[in-house]
């Protein structure tokens, strides 16, 4: 009875271990997250999305800088690693989204 | 006799399985607590994991909506984002916070994912990985709402009022993970006229959408129209979690609170 309890014991330890091991496996780890400060991308990005809040108060010149500058970011975040790649993709996708947006809307209101 | 109650039972029977398959049934109102859950199984599943039980109440007090759906990145339909285990080991996503180095109110916050998971991590995992499990949270839902403000519906709580009161305070910056912007320049409010006559007209706030949101959670991709007027928004769309319905259907008070965006006074 002793060794039977023992057992079960020793068999859900090692399920519990076998699921935890299977929930992180797969994909390759990388590092840990990159500096922010260390990478021209990041720098770019921080940039051109910090303005988001004032897309509205933009020239249609100025709008149109801006989406180039998220353009000219695209290929550089592809390059990066799985995980940041589907952020940063994400986040620049919002951003170029807005500052477009208001472009077009400025164009409307000229017509 | 009795062969004729039988005939009318089973003709009711028809009857009611006909009007019930035709309408549906009614879906369940979830409580207070429950509103705004949402449950993660993208992998879970695979990995012999129960799904993630993810609420929002406990987020939203804590930090505003663009924090997460802009500088962390999580996506506004739920299972959209495909978080993986190994994405917020990497410090993004859920990783972002739940890192086990960030402190919050003088708590350490619990890491969410690892490299390396030994058999006493199984409790770290099941705070998430919680679905159809009895997981004690840190966080009760009754306790924390009992000094709030309360409305109707939703989760029972008016949280822009709360914020307002200083009740929470919902942070707008994530150290490393947001960008430092300027204060938003607000956009003034409008009026939006309901096609339903005697409807009182929606009075659109742009301050208070903004102060959470930002500008670019919305625009373009919940709302696209550039020109006012030029797209209808109809309540049928808006139910089925088209423009306002994104949030308004699963997180932020419900379309059951008519008067709260119908508040012009008639």
């Amino acid at each position: 009875m002793f060794k039977a309890k023992i057992m079960a014991v020793l068999l859900f330890m090692g399920l519990v271990g076998l699921c935890g091991v299977r929930a992180i496996g797969g994909p390759h780890w990388s590092a840990s997250q990159a500096d922010p400060a260390q990478e021209a991308w990041r720098k770019e990005f921080d940039d051109v999305c910090s303005k988001t809040q004032d897309a509205m108060t933009f020239s249609q010149e100025e709008l149109t800088v801006l989406i180039r500058r998220c353009d000219d970011l695209l290929p550089q975040i592809e390059k990066l690693d799985e995980t940041r790649k589907k952020v940063y993709m994400g986040r620049l996708r919002m951003c170029r989204g807005l500052y477009a947006y208001v472009l077009d809307a400025k164009r409307n209101e000229k017509k | 006799m009795n062969k004729k109650i039988f005939i009318a039972l089973a003709v009711i029977l028809v009857f009611c399985g006909q009007a019930l398959s035709q309408t549906g049934t009614k879906k369940k109102r979830p409580l207070p607590y429950e509103y705004g859950r949402v449950i993660i199984d993208n992998y879970s599943d695979k990995a012999d994991l129960a799904p993630v039980v993810f609420e929002h109440w406990i987020h939203r007090s804590k930090f505003t909506c663009r924090v997460c759906h802009v500088d962390v990145g999580f996506a506004m339909k739920a299972g959209a984002t495909g978080i993986r285990a190994a994405d917020n080991a990497r410090g993004y996503y859920c990783g972002a916070c739940h890192n086990g180095k960030m402190v919050a109110e003088g708590k350490t916050v619990f890491q969410s994912c690892s490299k390396k998971v030994t058999a006493e991590d199984a409790k770290r995992c099941e705070r998430c990985h919680s679905f159809g499990k009895k997981v004690a949270s840190d966080y009760d839902f009754f306790q924390f709402s009992q000094p709030l403000p309360k409305e109707r519906f939703g989760n029972g709580l008016d949280w822009e009022k709360s914020e307002e009161l200083g009740l929470i305070k919902p942070a707008s910056f994530l150290d490393g993970v947001s960008i430092q912007r300027k204060s938003l320049t607000v956009q003034k409010d409008f009026a939006l006229n309901p096609k339903v006559e005697g409807m009182p007209d929606i009075i659109f706030s742009h301050k208070k959408h903004t102060v959470w949101n930002g500008c670019e959670l919305c625009h373009p991709e919940i709302f696209m129209g550039v020109k006012r007027g030029t797209v209808r928004y109809s309540m049928v769309d808006i139910s089925e979690g088209k423009s306002c319905g994104v949030c308004h259907t699963t997180v932020a008070f419900p379309l059951a609170d008519c008067q709260r965006c119908h508040s012009k006074p008639v």
